[in-house]
């Protein structure tokens, strides 16, 4: 029964939903405040935006890729949308800017990248030092604050109490995140490409499309992130975004979505964003200075990938046993 | 493999034309700016940019996508160790060993995750940033640690005839072993020899995991040198003096016509690249551009340089 489960939703999600108990379980005994409602909400709340960041860079993993400028994107979109709210925009068109916005620095982001043939982790180094100072431009050196309540009235609001009402759009971007992946060429292709990108080519796979996409994705929902961000804390600071790219990559690479490309996860995304802001909050309620929190989550992402190097090399020593084995048979 | 690229001296020609223009714009700009001390001042604060620079493009030069992130985290923490271990009770007349021996160790960790463990260096170094960063950070609570020995502070800021002591004594001979190693030395080949094809070098015998290892000790201890300049400049240990360091160093090695891919290019041009890049920094500020601007720059040059790349390619396919 357990087995059957464990194939059915895969055995690294299982795990992370074990570690999330199991973490549950410790904060809860070392603090009484760990599991009140309002905590709860404030874990989940603060899983927002690091939701949708991480379900984009999914599909930036699954193609082999990796961006370590999503927290400035965030950054600029979350600008843009505070503006427009203070120059008097309807909150939805406002919060509608955030996507488009997201979805053009994306597009430029895969655009240099893929064109220009720039490894992305050194592209995305790149640009993330042209997001900041275009982000420190536009604030023009003080935060943006004083934002009007109207996003917040939207998606701040609570549903049983612990839920804000923007996990509505959360599920809905999962849902369909996990239509485009497992039901449509495109996602199909995406896998391929991050497999074997030659392969891809060979099999008439528009490869520097699909690419470019995974980065438009990824903007795009980093964009939408921005909207809630907004929602969530009305301003927005110098430093905006800039733990964001470690957080969200943790929490993907614990999810089992490879770092090398090919297999994603979105369950486990989503179980390794609960698991990194859970960790964060109880060493906070613990008394752990939040300076440690960049530490823990390199620590985790670490030992996460040493983790899996040693499975499949015990995979593999087990194989080549068994064939020994057979051999000698 | 792919198609070469620009060659190596073709590279170099470039930046210097680049450096040229720089230098020129800003003069004209600003005639006062090509005062005697400029290059003093120059030097002063390129020395731990030349050193980290210097490991980066070892790194690189290895191949196997190697890439070092976690540079800046380096220096930050064998910056904050050194001033701990001082208060613990290392006798002074060690300090400037300390820094480098904490360097080589926090380079060996990355080492082994790169290649024991196999996890690939981008994401390997990409934790190691955070980790090392985030303790520096942690363990001082953000504030400086002061406590430098005296007799260290003129080795930072002293000069003979306009040259930084530290360039003299640490960043020249630095530059010099480097290069002899890698032109006179079978080392040499094999840094090369793997970067270009790592199949082929491990198929002739070149033990290349070895090889890489040391890069990322290299790494660290280029680091750690980096951290003792900071030590002896600033007279205490800051936890965040490395913040942006693999941004430029990145930006030092390939601008310095480093291949990305590995295999190709030497520390001359690097050091061109590194000078460049802090008189672009120094110009900005001397005609008052604020330095939130010198990262988004930077930045741009390193994208630049890599487009720049693409046109012989293009032209030859």
């Amino acid at each position: 029964m357990l087995a059957k489960l464990a194939q059915r939703i895969g055995g690294r999600e299982l795990t992370l939903l074990a570690a999330v108990v199991a973490a549950a379980v410790v904060f809860a005994s070392l603090s009484p405040v760990f599991l009140h409602p309002n905590n709860v909400y404030a874990i989940i709340r603060n899983s927002t935006e690091l939701m949708l960041i991480g379900l984009g860079l999914t599909f930036v993993l699954a193609i082999g890729g990796i961006d370590v400028s999503v927290g400035m994107i965030l950054g600029i979109a979350a600008i843009a949308i505070g503006n427009l709210l203070l120059a008097g925009v309807d909150p939805w068109l406002a919060a509608l800017a955030g996507p488009l916005v997201g979805l053009a620095l994306g597009a430029f982001s895969g655009t240099v990248i893929v064109l220009g043939r720039i490894p992305a982790i050194v592209a995305t180094i790149g640009l993330l030092g042209v997001y900041r100072t275009t982000i420190f431009a536009l604030l023009g050196g003080s935060w943006l604050s004083g934002l009007p309540s109207s996003l917040s009235e939207i998606f701040a609001a609570r549903i049983a109490g612990v839920i804000p009402t923007s996990y509505i759009v959360i599920v809905v971007a999962y849902a369909a995140a996990f239509v485009v992946l497992r039901r449509t060429p495109f996602g199909l292709h995406l896998l391929a490409v991050g497999n074997a990108e030659e392969r891809a080519r060979l099999s008439g796979v528009a490869v520097r499309k699909v690419r470019i996409a995974a980065y438009m994705v990824s903007g795009a929902l980093c964009g939408i992130a921005a909207t809630f961000y907004i929602a969530n804390y009305r301003n927005v600071e110098m430093t905006v975004g800039s733990t964001v790219a470690l957080d969200a990559i943790a929490a993907v690479v614990l999810g089992g979505t490879s770092i090398l490309g090919g297999k994603a996860s979105l369950l486990g995304t989503a179980l390794g964003v609960l698991l990194i802001r859970m960790l964060q909050n109880g060493f906070t309620i613990v008394g752990l200075p939040s300076l440690w929190q960049p530490v823990v989550t390199g620590v985790l992402l670490l030992l996460a990938l040493t983790l899996e190097r040693a499975a499949v090399a015990g995979l593999f020593r087990r194989l080549g046993g068994l064939v020994a084995a057979r051999r000698t048979a | 493999m792919m198609a070469a690229t620009t060659s190596t001296t073709a590279k170099l020609v470039l930046l210097l034309v680049l450096f040229a223009g720089i230098l020129a714009s800003f003069a004209l700009y600003e005639p006062r700016f090509l005062q005697p001390s400029l290059a003093s001042t120059v030097l002063q604060f390129a020395s731990m940019l030349a050193l980290v620079a210097l490991g980066q493009t070892l790194i690189v030069l290895a191949g196997g996508a190697g890439i070092d992130l976690s540079v800046g985290g380096m220096v930050s923490l064998s910056a904050i160790l050194t001033m701990m271990a001082m208060s613990a009770g290392v006798p002074e007349a060690v300090f400037p060993l300390v820094p480098v021996v904490i360097g080589a160790l926090l380079g060996a960790v990355n080492g082994v995750l790169v290649t024991k463990i196999r996890i690939l260096p981008l994401i390997a170094t990409l934790g190691t940033l955070f980790v090392f960063g985030g303790l520096a950070m942690a363990l001082t609570g953000g504030a400086s640690l002061s406590g430098v020995p005296q007799w260290l502070v003129p080795f930072g800021r002293g000069n003979l005839g306009g040259v930084p002591w530290h360039v003299l004594v640490l960043v020249v001979p630095a530059y010099l072993a480097v290069a002899g190693m890698l032109t006179f030395t079978p080392w040499g080949r094999w840094f090369y020899a793997m970067g270009h094809n790592e199949r082929a070098a491990r198929l002739v015998g070149i033990d290349v995991d070895r090889i890489r290892f040391l890069a990322y000790v290299l790494s660290g201890a280029l680091s750690g040198l980096a951290a003792l300049v900071s030590l002896a400049w600033f007279g205490s240990g800051r936890p965040n003096i490395g913040q942006n360091l693999e941004l430029e160093s990145l930006a030092a090695v390939l601008l310095g016509g480093v291949a990305i891919f590995g295999g190709a290019g030497g520390v001359l041009g690097v050091l061109v690249a590194v000078l460049m890049i802090v008189t672009l920094k120094t110009g900005l500020q001397f005609i008052n551009v604020s330095a939130v601007w010198q990262v988004g720059i930077v930045g741009a040059l390193l994208l630049l340089v890599l487009l720049v790349d693409l046109i012989p390619i293009r032209r030859r396919s």
